[in-house]
Order: C-alpha cells, then sequence, then structure tokens
C-alpha cells in the first residue's frame, strides 16, 4: 500500500523509513498483544496445546488478501504497482528448514525474538545474539553459498498463477483452508493435555 | 466452535465468496488518448545497453527481456534469458499472462529501435505497466560490448570504469569477445617459438 501511495507521487519516498518505522511498531504491538514474546506458547504449534502462531498468521494473510482484492476491484489500489517478492525454490526449501529447525529449536522466528527482547526475554535475548551471530558468519561465508542462494530463480510469481486460477478463486479456497484449520486446531487442542505457562 | 467464532467464519466464506463471483471488471483497458501521447513524448522508457547488462550479470529476477527479432536472429544470438516474442504475436492471450506478470519489467528489443517503439505502443495503449525499450536495440548493444570503441583524449575515471565494466560484461555473456558466428572466420592462432635464454653463469659470492 505504502508502495501505491509513494509511486503515485501522493507522499514522497523520502518518508520511506517514517512509515517503516511506525509499521515496525505497529508489528511489533500486535506480536507482544498475541502472545508471541513466549517461547513457549510459540512452541505449542509442535506440541498441538497452543496453535495462536498459525491461527494469527493465517488470519493475517487472509485479512490482506481480501482487502487487497476489494481495495483493488473499488480501484483504490493498483495491484501492479505492489513489490512482489520474487522466488528463488531452492534456497527458499534450504532456508525454510534451517529455519524451521532453529524456531523448533530456539522457539522464536527473527520477529518474535526481537519482540521477547523488548519486554526483555532472557530466552529472545540469547535468541536474538545468535540470530547476529548466524548474520555475520553467514555474511562472511556468502561466496561459498553464493550459488545456492541465486538458484531457483522463478522471478515474481503467485501461487495461483502456478494453479492456473484467479486470484479471487484463490482467496476463496484459502479462507476455507483457514476455516477448516481454526477448527482442526481447536479440535486438536481440546484432546492435548494443557500446558500451564 | 463458539458462536462468536461461527459467525466470523461465516463472514469471512461471504466476503470470500463476493470476490468469486462479482461481474470481473474488464482488465485490459486502452489508454487515455491524452495520457498515452504524454507518455510517447517522455522519454522514461528507454533504458541503455549498459543499465540492462547490468540487470543480466546482477541476475535482476524482476527482469524480463523480449527479443522481439525474428526466431531464426534469435536462435543466432540473443540476450541471456530473452523470450522471442513476434510483434504480431505479441498481444495474444498467453503473452498478455506473460505482460501483466507484477513486478516484472518488461525490457522490448529488436535490431534497432523501431520494432521495440511499435511494441511498446501497442502494449501502452492496452495500459500494460511496467514496459521499457532498450535503447538502440541489439545493434547498438552489438557497438557498445562486441566492438571495442577507442577513447580519444584523456578519459574519466567513469569512462575508465565504464570500459572495464563492458570488457567484463564481454567476457561473460560471449566468452572470447566473439559471436559463434565471427569466430569461424577467425584464423587459428600461430604457435609460438619459445626461444629459451641460455642459463646464466652462476653468480660468483653473493650477499
Amino acid at each position: 500500500m505504502i508502495g501505491s501511495i509513494i509511486s503515485s507521487g501522493v507522499i514522497s519516498p523520502a518518508w520511506d523509513n517514517f512509515f517503516a518505522v511506525i509499521l515496525g511498531m505497529g508489528f511489533g504491538f500486535a506480536l507482544e498483544a498475541s502472545g508471541f514474546s513466549s517461547s513457549r506458547k510459540i512452541i505449542g504449534t509442535f506440541f498441538g496445546y497452543d496453535f495462536v502462531v498459525v491461527k494469527v498468521f493465517f488470519t493475517a494473510a487472509i485479512v490482506a488478501s481480501l482487502g487487497l482484492l476489494y481495495f483493488s476491484y473499488l480501484g483504490l489500489l493498483d495491484f501492479s504497482t505492489l513489490y512482489i517478492q520474487p522466488t528463488f525454490l531452492t534456497s527458499a526449501i534450504v532456508g525454510g528448514i534451517i529455519m524451521g529447525i532453529g524456531f523448533a529449536m530456539g522457539g522464536f522466528c527473527p520477529g518474535t525474538s526481537l519482540c521477547a527482547t523488548a519486554v526483555g526475554r532472557l530466552d529472545g535475548l540469547v535468541f536474538f545474539g545468535g540470530m547476529f551471530i548466524g548474520v555475520f558468519l553467514f555474511s562472511e561465508a556468502f561466496p561459498l553459498f553464493e550459488s545456492i542462494y541465486n538458484s531457483g530463480s522463478e522471478g515474481a510469481k503467485m501461487v495461483n498463477t502456478v494453479f492456473g486460477i484467479s486470484p479471487e478463486l484463490f482467496t476463496f479456497f484459502l479462507v476455507l483452508a483457514a476455516i477448516g484449520m481454526f477448527a482442526g486446531a481447536g479440535w486438536v487442542q481440546k484432546r492435548v493435555k494443557k500446558v500451564e505457562y | 466452535m463458539e458462536r462468536k467464532y461461527t459467525l466470523l467464519a461465516i463472514f469471512l466464506i461471504v466476503l470470500a465468496l463476493g470476490l468469486v463471483i462479482l461481474p470481473k471488471k474488464n482488465e485490459l483497458k486502452e489508454t487515455d488518448p491524452k495520457a498515452l501521447l504524454s507518455s510517447v513524448v517522455e522519454k522514461s522508457r528507454y533504458l541503455t545497453v549498459d543499465q540492462i547488462t547490468h540487470r543480466i550479470i546482477e541476475n535482476d529476477p524482476t527482469l524480463m527481456l523480449i527479443d522481439l527479432r525474428s526466431a531464426d536472429q534469435f536462435k543466432i544470438f540473443s540476450l541471456p534469458g530473452s523470450l522471442n516474442i513476434l510483434t504480431d504475436s505479441l498481444l495474444t492471450r498467453a503473452n498478455m499472462e506473460l505482460f501483466n506478470q507484477p513486478g516484472k519489467d518488461k525490457i522490448l528489443y529488436g535490431n534497432a529501435d523501431l520494432m521495440a517503439e511499435k511494441a511498446w505502443l501497442l502494449c501502452s495503449r492496452y495500459a500494460l505497466n511496467r514496459i521499457y525499450v532498450m535503447k538502440g536495440g541489439m545493434n547498438e548493444w552489438f557497438n557498445t560490448f562486441v566492438k571495442e570503441k577507442l577513447l580519444t583524449g584523456t578519459p574519466s575515471t567513469s569512462d575508465l570504469d565504464l570500459i572495464s565494466f563492458r570488457k567484463a560484461a564481454r567476457q561473460f555473456l560471449i566468452g572470447s569477445g566473439e559471436t559463434g558466428n565471427a569466430s569461424a572466420t577467425t584464423p587459428a592462432i600461430e604457435k609460438v617459438q619459445v626461444i629459451r635464454k641460455a642459463p646464466k653463469a652462476a653468480a660468483g659470492g653473493g650477499c
């Protein structure tokens, strides 16, 4: 949305950092309000006693998809001016596996570890430090990983084009999948022993 | 499931269903003639061969090169990653989907500017975004990267940087600096006779 406003000249690109900080604060507040600063709550997804992570992220995905498509339909937003993150399939798979292992082991993802650090949690601080060591090592050893990093380039690919369906129909299926997941998560949660934290 | 969550789920399904059943807007609109005229006058559609080559080497995922020349010419030589689309099949359904890809800069090029300009105008009339023209086409690219330009006078640092970039790009894109056909006419390199110097007499003493 910012991209559209800025590229249309309504707001100068000089405000980029200002909006980045405001949106970052909003995102951090939403994470903390959802309880994402607790590693035990996050890790609950893997053990089946708390599905707040998937619920929040699925909710964000469907609300954003519906909002973007309705705004585009009403002419309030030009879809083509939005930046689509390019897909690098191989590096996404490798990175996803590494991040998944780190997520399960540490109980945080990068954003939530910052959130936990901000509210003074020691485990968040340790994770945050580890993340920076990882970033440093990766940067120093980048020439070794460069071929993997750039491999599997698919350009700015959309899931709906892969399936050959319209974005509207894909969003409809996404909403159904999200609701099915919410119901399934509730069903699992009732059958798993509650964990106090 | 609690009643409020059930209601929320129904609301979301209705919203999503609304998107599916709403009448489709005609996405292929023609550009307003005034806007088209002003974009024709404006020169922001041109990208230089240096800019494009830099993006090719950088493996820029937002770059989509479209070679408008004939299939024969395309086979002989084209820029890496280019798609061969002829001007008469530019606005077919499959190609329109290609041009409508969000987040991609579509760069059109022919042998010179004429063909790319025509294609750009066609695309712009149909309000397709992020369409650019490689200024000078393949002729300009060949003159810039394959033919060595001699410098006159004292070159500035930026000139030297540009020349070294072009040399590196030539190596990167076409290896020896010759196109495939040209290499057939290149005379065989003469074998250099190595004349070895007779070993010097060992120096007496030393420091």
